[in-house]
């Protein structure tokens, strides 16, 4: 264990910190963790691996699975719908996730003082996050109705066209992110918010003083300083936008045709419409390898613990 | 020119609290729909009238309140958030610390490995889950959903710790050691009170993942230990809705996790503004 | 050393993970032998769990359970859900070798789906305490959903099949009446024919009083009963089982006659028809004076159609059997049929409560709080029929019945059907291209199933 401890770069802290680890494993902090991962998590990741290996259809008992190899992952391959769903699954992150980010990090730099029913606003802003996903979306679906939803309702108010939102695939798309926006952007506003309070106010006012304009502010301190919480409400995000189903399945059912039929959708369809449970396991791993290769190039190369230390805990 | 600094900046706060506040009205719109249409008739609610005094009734709370099912999910909804929030912040802490004070080889791929393996939809896990709790005999009880909360709702506390951990000043670990403190000691002496805003922010985010949490609860639970998504989902029926129950439902379920996080607000502030964490 | 650690780790789960795999396999010898004595010896007190679909009919039947826990000594735990998840937790739930349910109602689509693990009706035991049902209670033609391949798996429960509603308040309209003959020459009524429907509700939908039609495009399943309805009633079928294999026979000019005429009705429906679900629908009939004229309604639903708390529209309704078409008339059937899992313990009790539910007092009871049993007798029974007008129209409903293609493989035909409908009605696809497609990736999941 000790052998395998890498020698810390850090400047400041390394003596003590070497000498604390000599002190101690991580071992007794990690396990719980690992245990109830590993027992809820991980197991059925790898039966999902052993089942995504079978022609398993899920209803009709113990006598009609077959082992069909590579047959799974080949047939999806083929399944134009399976692309389907994941060009828009990506794109729905590609969209989303950007304009929650720019929104929550306005707002917490807007908020990020003290007035007068502020700390109302903060609360009550966090409201949408806390709206159950089923409900959300049913209110959606009911406001982009026309004749009687409140969003056309004030589209016709302003003088322009009523929209069938629902009706169009470009529009029912846009409905759904714009309904992801809405719930989850408060989500990265107040995890950017409790970054940005950590921020010493008297570094700030230093800046603001030495007459620092805000754009010189924001790029040269607040950023760089926020950076660990950015990448962590990313990450955090990245990871639900994923597994999203349920308030896109209340307000379109992935439709019109499959316009908005994400990976989780079509996951649910080809598992419970198609009873295809080893197509759906395959889907799964599939992600999961995205997933994983995603981790080590992308994420691990630009936004490594190590890295972070450096940005964060560093200065 | 001090003066004249702290007037502008007052004016700008002002400014920035009216636009504010008009963001949150916008923001809030939708919520606000649910909880005037909890206190509508489904008539009037469907045929999109006006707003107008008279229509306010109380009959879909009534209705709400005389579901036993639904009282009953609602109580179970509120031990299995509680609970796994519980152990997963402890438990998820713990980790945090683990990956960000140690250091060992692996330490990126574990801490990346909680992250991929929370990133595969529900869906996918769920029959395993489901042939797993049975086989063990925990399927419809208040534990075997908890612990299938907790599953997810870990790594999400670890990696929304592991920047408030990485952000403590080492300076502490070094003041607390020759103080004399073992792992244990700073851990829970030096990290858990000058991280405490993220703990906050942790706590209630797995709180609302396993309140509003819907999948897991559908093919986990039945009869005992269903929980309250499940109940209001059947208000939304397959075939006629019942907005004004759905509304007075959901209106009740937003309200004590609202009150969760304004009690947290308040402890939020107070961590931060006790300072010993920076950027 | 580590890494040693690791592969032996991940070679014990994967150990782990197949030794639950294969339990599913040894199971299987088990269950047989536990049904039997759990049969010869009811105890005093037994407790079935009963899954079902959540609406006012099984609500209603909830109400009146402990009555039947008083005579039989048999406690009902009763779980309802929404129709998907129904299906999603039946898949889970039910499988050879256990089972959570002792009772499970299946949506007559799925019949084929899980028919390898639900006990055949033959084999149900005699009830001690209510008759077994009696086959003949039930119009032939709903009791077959219930069957599979010459078996019947399941008691038809509710009778949930097309029935036709219209706005009474418009068709009764004097001036509507008078301005419409003068226009087309006949009488403005309830439309019997599809030209009738199309006729008036170009009339109402032209002179802004109301829309023409309210489509049904939620969801796969109901697209496809649109597309049977429309199929049916310009006299093709779409899928047949013919020489001891399913085969899809759909009379391609027929078809494209149907979808075009269906085309036509979307254009005097409300916007947004193309997505209208159960919820856009009850809006536009039931909550909107200038809603929709003329549509089908699943009777599971009427109640809402009449209550004042939920319908503006409620006492203004005229139902009949749906219209005819050119070549045949159809009311395509949605019902659910009560099954045992052959893996449950509790195949007495289960039965028994079954019966109970399909026995004449109860139905008769049923049809009193305004839900609708498959039982005949209880729909027809004139002491009823004379304060509920939606009654006879089910009558005559069930004349003509027609049910969706049913296989294992159905749910993806309806997704082919349900993509290529949409296409055709909205015109993004020419309707033949639409019926070609259709046939053609029918037939390839078809070959690919082994039919």
């Amino acid at each position: 264990m000790k052998s395998s401890r890498r020698q810390a770069t850090k400047p400041s802290g390394v003596v003590a910190l070497q000498r604390a680890g000599g002190r101690g494993s991580p071992v007794p902090f990690l396990l719980p963790a690992l245990l109830i991962v590993f027992a809820v998590l991980i197991f059925p990741i790898l039966f999902s691996f052993v089942v995504s290996l079978f022609d398993w259809p899920l209803s009709a008992g113990g006598g009609e699975r077959s082992f069909v190899g590579l047959g799974n992952y080949s047939e999806l391959f083929r399944d134009p719908g399976f692309w389907n769903s994941l060009l828009l699954q990506l794109g729905f992150i590609f969209i989303a996730i950007p304009l929650e980010l720019v929104l929550g990090l306005g707002a917490a730099l807007l908020l990020n003082r003290e007035f007068r029913g502020g700390r109302v606003i903060r609360a009550l802003m966090l409201l949408p996050v806390f709206f159950l996903p089923v409900v959300s979306g049913m209110t959606w679906r009911f406001m982009l109705q026309p004749r009687y939803g409140a969003l056309n309702n004030l589209l016709v108010n302003i003088g322009l066209p009523e929209i069938t939102w629902l009706a169009n695939a470009g529009t029912a798309y846009a409905a759904i992110i714009m309904q992801d926006i809405w719930r989850m952007w408060p989500f990265v506003f107040m995890l950017l918010y409790a970054g940005l309070a950590g921020i010493p106010t008297e570094l700030l006012e230093a800046a603001e003083i030495d007459g620092a304009n805000f754009s010189k502010r924001l790029f040269k301190i607040i950023l760089p300083l926020l950076y660990p919480t950015i990448l962590t409400a990313l990450l955090l995000r990245i990871i639900d936008a994923l597994r999203i189903f349920s308030e896109v399945y209340v307000m379109t059912e992935g439709g019109p045709g499959m316009a908005t039929t994400l990976f989780s959708l079509y996951t649910h369809r080809i598992a419970f419409g198609h009873m295809k449970v080893g197509l759906s396991s395959a889907m799964a791993i599939f992600l999961l390898i995205i997933s994983i290769v995603f981790a080590i190039t992308l994420v691990r190369k630009n936004m490594s613990l190590e890295q972070l230390e450096e940005r964060g805990g560093g200065q | 020119m001090i003066l004249t600094l702290s007037r502008r900046k007052k004016i700008i706060t002002a400014a920035i609290a009216v636009f504010a506040f008009a963001i949150l009205a916008l923001e809030l719109y939708p919520i606000f729909i649910t909880l005037l249409n909890g206190f509508r008739r489904d008539i009037v609610i469907l045929s999109g009238q006006d707003f107008n005094l008279k229509q306010l009734t109380l009959r879909s709370y009534e209705m709400v309140m005389a579901n036993k099912g639904f009282i009953k999910a609602l109580f179970n909804s509120m031990l299995v958030a509680l609970l796994s929030t519980g152990v997963s912040v402890g438990v998820g802490s713990m980790a945090a610390y683990g990956i960000s004070r140690f250091r060992f080889r692996g330490r990126n791929a574990l801490a990346y490995s909680f992250l991929v393996f929370r990133m595969l939809p529900q869906m996918s896990l769920v029959v395993a889950l489901y042939l797993m709790f049975r086989g063990i005999g925990i399927r419809d009880t208040i534990f075997g959903i908890t612990l299938a909360h907790s599953s997810f709702n870990v790594p999400y506390v670890i990696w929304m710790l592991i920047p408030f951990f990485v952000a403590v000043d080492k300076a502490y670990e070094e003041a607390a050691m020759v103080d004399g403190c073992n792992r244990w000691m700073i851990f829970r002496l030096v990290f858990l009170p000058l991280a405490a805003p993220g703990l906050v922010v942790a706590a209630v985010f797995a709180f609302i993942n396993s309140w509003n949490e819907f999948l897991y609860a559908l093919i986990l639970t039945g009869v005992n230990a269903r929980t309250a998504p499940i109940a209001i989902s059947s208000m939304i029926g397959g075939d006629t809705l019942t907005w004004g129950q759905m509304c007075a439902a959901s209106t009740v379920m937003l309200t004590p996790v609202f009150i969760f996080t304004l009690a947290m607000q308040k402890f939020l502030i107070r961590g931060v503004s006790a300072g010993g964490v920076k950027g | 050393m580590k890494s040693k650690i690791s592969v032996f780790l991940i070679v014990l789960l994967l150990a782990m993970s197949m030794t639950v795999f294969a339990n599913g396999d040894k199971e299987t010898a088990a269950p047989a032998a536990d049904a039997a004595p759990a049969a010869a010896q009811p105890g005093p007190a037994r407790t079935i769990n009963v899954l079902l679909w959540d609406d006012p009919y099984p609500k209603a039947l909830q109400a009146m359970l402990p009555e039947f826990t008083a005579a039989t000594g048999i406690t009902v735990n009763i779980e309802m859900l929404q129709p998907p998840q129904v299906l999603t937790k039946t898949a889970v739930a039910v499988t050879a070798t256990s089972t959570d349910y002792d009772v499970v109602g299946i949506d007559e689509g799925n019949v084929p789906v899980f028919a390898s693990l639900l006990e055949p009706f033959n084999n149900w035991p005699a009830g001690k305490f209510y008759p077994k049902t009696d086959p003949n209670s039930v119009t032939p033609k709903m009791y077959s959903i219930g069957t599979w391949n010459g078996v019947q798996l399941g008691i038809p429960i509710n009778g949930n099949l097309y029935v036709w509603m219209t706005r009474k308040d418009l068709i009764e309209n004097p001036q509507y009446k008078q301005q419409f003959k003068a226009k087309y020459g006949y009488d403005l009524g309830i439309p019997k024919t599809f030209q009738e429907l199309l006729d008036m509700g170009t009339f109402f939908h032209t002179n802004g009083i109301a829309s023409g039609f309210g489509p049904f495009n939620g969801g796969p399943a109901g697209v496809l009963s649109e597309a049977v309805f429309m199929w049916e009633s310009f006299g093709t079928k779409f899928i047949d089982y013919v020489d001891g294999t399913f085969k899809v026979v759909l009379n391609e000019d027929r078809a494209v006659e149907g979808i075009e005429f269906y085309k036509k009705l979307m254009a005097i429906s409300p916007a947004g028809a193309e997505t209208m679900a159960h919820v856009e629908r009850q809006a536009a009939f039931a909550a909107d004076p200038k809603g929709v004229f003329s549509m089908f309604i699943w009777p599971a639903q009427i109640a809402a159609y009449e209550n004042p708390d939920t319908s503006m529209v409620a006492g203004k309704i005229a139902y009949s059997a749906p219209p005819a078409g050119p070549r045949g008339q159809a009311a395509v059937t949605g019902a659910w049929a009560l099954a045992i899992p052959s893996a449950s313990k509790n195949k007495d009790a289960a039965a028994e409560f079954i019966y109970w539910w399909s026995s004449k007092s109860v139905a008769d009871r049923l049809v009193q709080a305004n839900t609708i049993p498959a039982r005949t007798e209880s729909l027809t029974n004139p002491a009823f029929t004379a304060s509920k007008p939606q009654l006879p129209a089910l009558a005559a409903s069930m004349q003509v019945a027609a049910s969706r293609p049913r296989f294992k493989e159905i749910g993806q035909v309806q997704d082919v059907v349900k993509n290529y409908w949409i296409k055709g009605i909205t015109g993004a696809m020419p309707t033949r291209d639409a019926i070609r497609a259709i046939v053609k990736e029918t037939n390839e999941i078809l070959q690919k199933a082994g039919y």
